[in-house]
């Protein structure tokens, strides 16, 4: 059963539709007892790094969370937000994030970047799929997913980078340190390249 | 005489679950005696059928001589009427206005497939949108109602909008895809009930309808059968009848030139008529659109009886989606997915138990037959 | 790198879907649950729909109405129409909206992005305006309620206001070209681009694909709105909806 942690940020509508018409069993949680019994977990977040992680430590959830993913090593997919969160904490904000894999939320320094690029970096991009990993089997790379971030994750190791994008700058979309994956992009607003992620999520 | 116990026909795949089926002494049923005695003998798709359409193709064209265009084509999306729109403007020269009604259920395939021929050949669309708040609860009344022969607002509307176009605009031809290759067989009015009815359609909405029926269209059977052709002089023909129609052919054809869409199934241009068809209508009712359709191509030469057999054997609805589609039935007709199953869990009804004008069409039909006008027909 | 996103743009009123021309003579085009299913078959790369009514009716979205829409959605949806407080803006994005639109509020009270922002994203919020050609000495206005109020806002304070607060997009909608079908206002675009840092995306005008091909062509990165392209065909305008497929769009990007 997948899990999708509805904490208060992110659109836990559209993935649970998802796993709906795939048939695939899932369930909507809220409560921190319920989190246990969900054999993958999902982890949506949109907005501003501070209110997320508030919005996630208020919720109750985080030290189940914590604990069933580092200790119980039970696999999860963190979207946009739900992706940075997982690193030590972002330039967005002050509040420490889960410390799942190391790195830090940066934001797109646009005076470095020649093309001098709008942000939100926010539309239709490509994935460059590093790791050949079997989330991605049979995603059409040229139609791509849908953006939309003004910040980004910097690994600070190269083993954590999934994908790589590029907006002026190369940057990474999606990170993972073996159970754990995070796509900057988001899935459940990418047509059938993101129904077919989630459901190579789920039989990962 | 009433047949109590199960059976089926030993030539094409109608069976019981047609109530008023008979079958002779070697276990053939009345729709394919029909089709040989009535049907066959008449219709003509040789050099007969071809000199016969080529004269109605003059007339049109001298009708539409220095108009925008000569004649109306309905266009569904569907493959007859896809078909005949190819053959009619590329092997007879015609130049029909496409005319598409849009009752809210358009599939995205059928819309393309409308886009891909019109756009492939060049033609004009002019399409009618009915009002939807009003057709909605039109359909909710007929759910209300318990009748089999819910498709009726859909079908109703097409044909109402066309015939009022047509005679507004004083065109007098009006080409339809509807055609005895694939629909030799028709369903039998237990199962559907004309859906011209206006009188019925009136009743069912003035007892479960919620509000008035302003801008809906409404026909009347008098009106588009004897008025329009023989006062007006508007006819309506069938051109697929004239010629060898070969479906499989048909949708090959398509396919290469236009980039056209196959459908799953007949009539899944609309996701109301399928979901009405290979669900609502088995489940409730008993009845299988299949058993016609499939009859239809046996008879035709188009299907083996035991592929049909083969088929029929699984339910004609995909049990992978069906709940989403139910679902989405409900969504868009505005009501709780537990309303619409009360509806499908309420008694059946039939159209005898609601006013209608069945003695016109009884008697309209056996004139027509008489006549020699009409072969075949519903019963 | 980042495509342009072409965006079909979808007008509410009464319950159903309507297409206007200089935002005048709706013209009923049909059911927008179905509209919304084709769309998304289509794939296409994100959606708006306003209620054009809300504001002039003064009252709030239609919420069922909205989760239904957005439950067809597997792409962004944008939703705007009678939205005045941070309350609406949450359950819109709560009932499967990616984007909340603000027109009238936003320029009434422009602190209202900035509340909206800090609960939903400032990623979240876009502002729509309709904007007309001043009679005389060039120049736009901003208009409200369904173009028949002008507003006090000169449309380039009022651009770098919003750039000051920081949302999500602009979206600019040219009453003059609307419906008209001869091609987007783009020396208006040119115009505000330069002032903005933020993503914008234009509606009003588009007849062809050429047209959308056009814009981006001049703009690089844009977002390519349209009504009527999408809703009508030929010279009848005949309701059907249309969108170009993955390939078609290819050329266009």
């Amino acid at each position: 059963m997948i899990g999708i942690i509805d904490y208060g940020s992110g659109n836990v509508q559209a993935i649970a539709t998802i796993y709906k018409n795939l048939n695939i069993d899932y369930e909507v949680i809220s409560d921190k007892s319920d989190l246990k019994k969900a054999d993958k977990l999902i982890l949506p977040g949109v907005g501003a790094f501070d209110a997320t992680m508030q919005q996630l430590i208020d919720s109750g959830l985080r030290d189940e969370l914590n604990d069933l993913v580092i200790r119980k090593k039970v696999p999860v997919l963190g979207i946009c937000v739900g992706l940075q969160v997982m690193g030590f904490g972002s330039d967005e904000g002050d509040l420490p994030g889960l410390g799942w894999i190391p790195g830090r939320v940066k934001k797109f320094n646009i005076n470095k970047i020649e093309s001098k690029p709008k942000l939100p970096h926010m539309g239709w991009n490509t994935i460059k799929d590093i790791q050949n990993h079997s989330l991605f089997k049979g995603i059409d790379n040229e139609f791509g997913f849908y953006f939309v971030h003004s910040f980004y994750f910097e690994c600070e190791s190269d083993d954590n980078i999934l994908t790589t994008s590029n907006y002026g700058i190369n940057f990474t979309s999606a990170i993972y340190s073996d159970h754990i994956i995070g796509t900057q992009f988001h899935p459940e607003k990418s047509h059938g390249n993101g129904v077919l992620l989630f459901k190579n999520f789920a039989q990962l | 005489m009433k047949n109590t116990k199960y059976k089926v026909c030993r030539n094409c795949v109608m069976d019981t679950s047609d109530s008023k089926i008979s079958f002779d002494d070697k276990g053939i049923c009345d729709h394919c005696r029909t089709y040989y005695n009535d049907i066959l003998p008449k219709w003509h798709t040789d050099e007969k059928g071809d000199k016969a359409l080529k004269e109605i193709v003059k007339k049109i064209k001298n009708e539409g001589e220095g108009k925008d265009f000569d004649c109306l084509m309905g266009m569904s999306g569907g493959i007859d009427s896809s078909y005949l729109l190819y053959i009619m403007v590329k092997k007879y020269g015609l130049r029909p206005l496409v005319f598409h009604v849009d009752a809210g259920w358009n599939s995205q395939i059928a819309v393309n497939n409308i886009e891909r021929l019109v756009d492939g050949l060049g033609l004009d669309l002019y399409t009618e949108v009915i009002n939807w708040e009003e057709i909605r609860d039109l359909q909710l009344a007929f759910f209300k109602s318990g009748v089999s022969h819910i498709d009726t607002p859909q079908d109703h509307s097409f044909f109402a909008t066309m015939y009022k176009f047509a005679s507004k605009h004083n065109i007098k031809h009006i080409l339809t895809g509807g055609n005895y290759s694939t629909e030799c067989v028709r369903n039998p009015l237990e199962w559907m009930y004309y859906q011209s009815d206006s009188i019925q359609l009136k009743d069912i909405y003035k007892k479960y309808g919620t509000g008035k029926l302003k801008d809906y269209p409404v026909t009347n059977i008098l009106w588009h059968k004897v008025f329009l052709p023989y006062f007006k002089k508007i006819k309506l023909i069938r051109p697929l009848d004239f010629f060898p129609y070969n479906k499989d052919e048909a949708m090959k054809t398509l396919v290469d030139k236009f980039g056209y869409q196959e459908y799953p199934q007949k009539h899944f241009e609309s996701r109301f008529t399928r979901f009405y068809e290979s669900y609502w209508l088995p489940k409730k009712f008993g009845f299988d659109t299949r058993k016609v359709q499939y009859s239809s191509l046996i008879l035709t030469n188009q299907m083996t009886r035991e592929d049909a057999l083969e088929k029929l054997k699984h339910p004609a609805y995909d049990p992978k989606t069906i709940k989403q589609d139910f679902e989405y039935i409900a969504t868009k007709l505005g009501i709780s997915v537990k309303e619409l199953q009360s509806y499908m869990d309420a008694p059946n009804k039939t159209y005898k138990d609601y006013k209608s004008q069945d003695n016109i069409y009884n008697i309209g039909a056996k004139v027509m037959r008489f006549l020699g006008l009409e072969k075949g027909g519903k019963r | 790198m980042l495509r342009s996103r072409i965006i079909p743009c979808l007008l509410i009123h009464n319950k159903g879907l309507v297409k206007t021309v200089n935002f005048k003579n709706p013209k009923y085009v049909g059911d927008p649950i179905n509209a919304v299913k084709i769309f998304n078959e289509k794939e296409v790369d994100e959606l708006i729909v306003l209620d054009i009514d809300a504001t002039k009716e003064n009252r709030g979205p239609n919420l069922k109405m909205i989760k239904s829409l957005a439950n067809e959605c597997r792409m962004p949806f944008c939703y705007g129409g009678g939205i005045t407080t941070v309350e609406q803006a949450r359950k819109i994005i709560s009932l499967g909206a990616e984007k909340v639109a603000l027109s009238y509020s936003a320029l009434n009270n422009i602190s209202l992005c900035q509340e909206i922002g800090s609960i939903i994203g400032n990623q979240s919020v876009v502002v729509v305006l309709d904007v007309k050609k001043k009679k005389i000495f060039g120049g736009y206005d901003i208009y409200t309620h369904n173009g028949t109020k002008k507003s006090n806002w000169k449309l380039n304070n009022f651009i770098s206001k919003l750039e000051e607060i920081g949302i999500g997009e602009i979206v600019i909608n040219s009453i003059d070209n609307d419906g008209v079908m001869q091609g987007y206002d783009l020396p208006l675009i040119e115009n505000i681009r330069e002032k903005c840092s933020m993503p914008i995306t234009v509606i009003g005008g588009a007849g062809s694909l050429q047209n959308i091909k056009d814009l981006i062509s001049k703009f690089k990165i844009i977002g390519a709105a349209a009504g009527s392209l999408f809703v009508f065909k030929g010279k009848y305008k005949a309701v059907l909806i249309s969108y170009p497929n993955r390939e078609e769009r290819k050329p266009i990007y």
